[in-house]
């Protein structure tokens, strides 16, 4: 189990997996400004001033790589401070499991694909990324670089929408709003997606852990037609000419499944990370 | 010390970014970023009005100086310089 599955998992929901602990889609659990408290003006609400605070370390890039490299590191080494919101890969499966728990599911449109690629998504067949839980019913109150409108869906519905990105060969991300609130089930795409640029560019952990999965192939199936290949966001997948297969580096697999459910032969599949010894503690 | 390419951002001439995003997608390892600055009633404003989106890089350390983003701007409003120290 990964550290936020020991915070916020029960092991009486979905064997201990913390994002199928309904507490944590649960109505309580979402923030709510209390009707006495004052609206925070532009800029200086929870998440725009932690979003400054974050900018201030990745700033150091440029002024004190040292310093930088050690912020990198402090985060890390306190999960869960605040600074990062939760974010975990999870693979088209479990998405799907998160889909039917969750209520109300809806499609909106993808921040980072807006604000790194100019990308406008407007309409339920633009959407990328999924909205989970009762946060979707006051879409109309987000801030407004998130407020593109929503599409909800019913389980079948958010079922067929996940894999249709999933078939696209995007990323499945699970993220938390404040919290283990969880929030949302990002479909990303690396450079543009904020969370795993964040991971693999400059080493935070925290807003993109690793699956509780990793892709093991079979060799007596695997026939090196290559198409997994490309399908890999994280450089763990490459067609390996020696034996004439496709070899995935279990260290440097996310587990998001994408090569599994890419794979024609279904020569790919998902065994969880903690029944290998060495993966036990890589998140 | 700063030793990544500074990426100079005219804004004069680039003036409605959101709606040409042109560097913003041509860019391979998207180092650009584009944002609302005017935003009237918790509305942002029309994308093809000056001014209302700014264009930035915050993530030039990942930048090649390969120009394409320099070679697709319509209006020639990027420039980048690569610091002495770093110069080949």
């Amino acid at each position: 189990m990964c550290w936020v599955c020991d915070a916020y998992g029960d092991p009486k929901y979905g064997t201990g997996l913390w994002y199928l602990n309904p507490r944590n889609h649960s109505r309580q659990m979402y923030k709510l400004r209390k009707p006495s408290d004052k609206a925070k003006a532009f800029g200086e609400d929870p998440e725009s001033q932690g979003s400054r605070r974050l900018q201030e370390i990745m700033e150091m890039r440029f002024g004190d790589p040292r310093r930088f490299a050690q912020m990198v590191e402090e985060t890390n080494a306190n999960p869960g401070g605040g600074l990062l919101q939760i974010g975990q890969v999870l693979p088209l499966k479990d998405a799907i499991l998160v889909a039917e728990l969750a209520y109300p599911v809806a499609a909106m449109m993808c921040i980072c694909r807006k604000d790194m690629r100019a990308i406008e998504e407007t309409n339920e067949h633009e959407y990328s990324c999924t909205g989970l839980g009762v946060g979707m019913l006051k879409w109309e109150r987000w801030p407004e670089r998130y407020r593109g409108g929503v599409n909800f869906m019913s389980p079948d519905e958010a079922k067929e929408w996940l894999t249709k990105w999933d078939k696209k060969g995007l990323v499945h991300l699970i993220m938390t709003f404040g919290g283990s609130y969880a929030g949302g089930i990002c479909n990303c795409d690396y450079p543009d997606c904020i969370s795993i640029r964040r991971r693999l560019d400059y080493g935070f952990t925290e807003q993109c852990l690793k699956s509780h999965y990793v892709a093991v192939v079979d060799y007596d199936v695997c026939n090196g037609c290559g198409i997994c290949v490309q399908r890999c966001q994280f450089g763990a997948l490459k067609f390996e000419v020696t034996t004439n297969k496709a070899n995935i580096d279990p260290f440097r697999c996310f587990g998001c499944g994408l090569c599994e459910t890419g794979c024609p032969r279904g020569a790919i599949s998902l065994v969880d990370r903690v029944s290998l010894p060495a993966l036990r503690e890589v998140w | 010390m700063d030793i990544y390419p500074r990426i100079e951002i005219d804004h004069s001439k680039c003036t409605a970014p959101f709606d040409c995003k042109k560097c913003l997608q041509a860019c391979p390892t998207a180092v650009f970023h584009v944002e609302a600055v005017k935003v009237e009633k918790y509305r942002e404003t029309d994308k093809k009005e000056p001014g209302t989106y700014v264009l930035s890089s915050p993530y030039r350390d990942k930048c090649t100086v390969c120009n394409k983003c320099i070679e697709v701007c319509p209006v020639d409003a990027i420039t980048i310089t690569v610091p002495e120290e770093v110069k080949p």
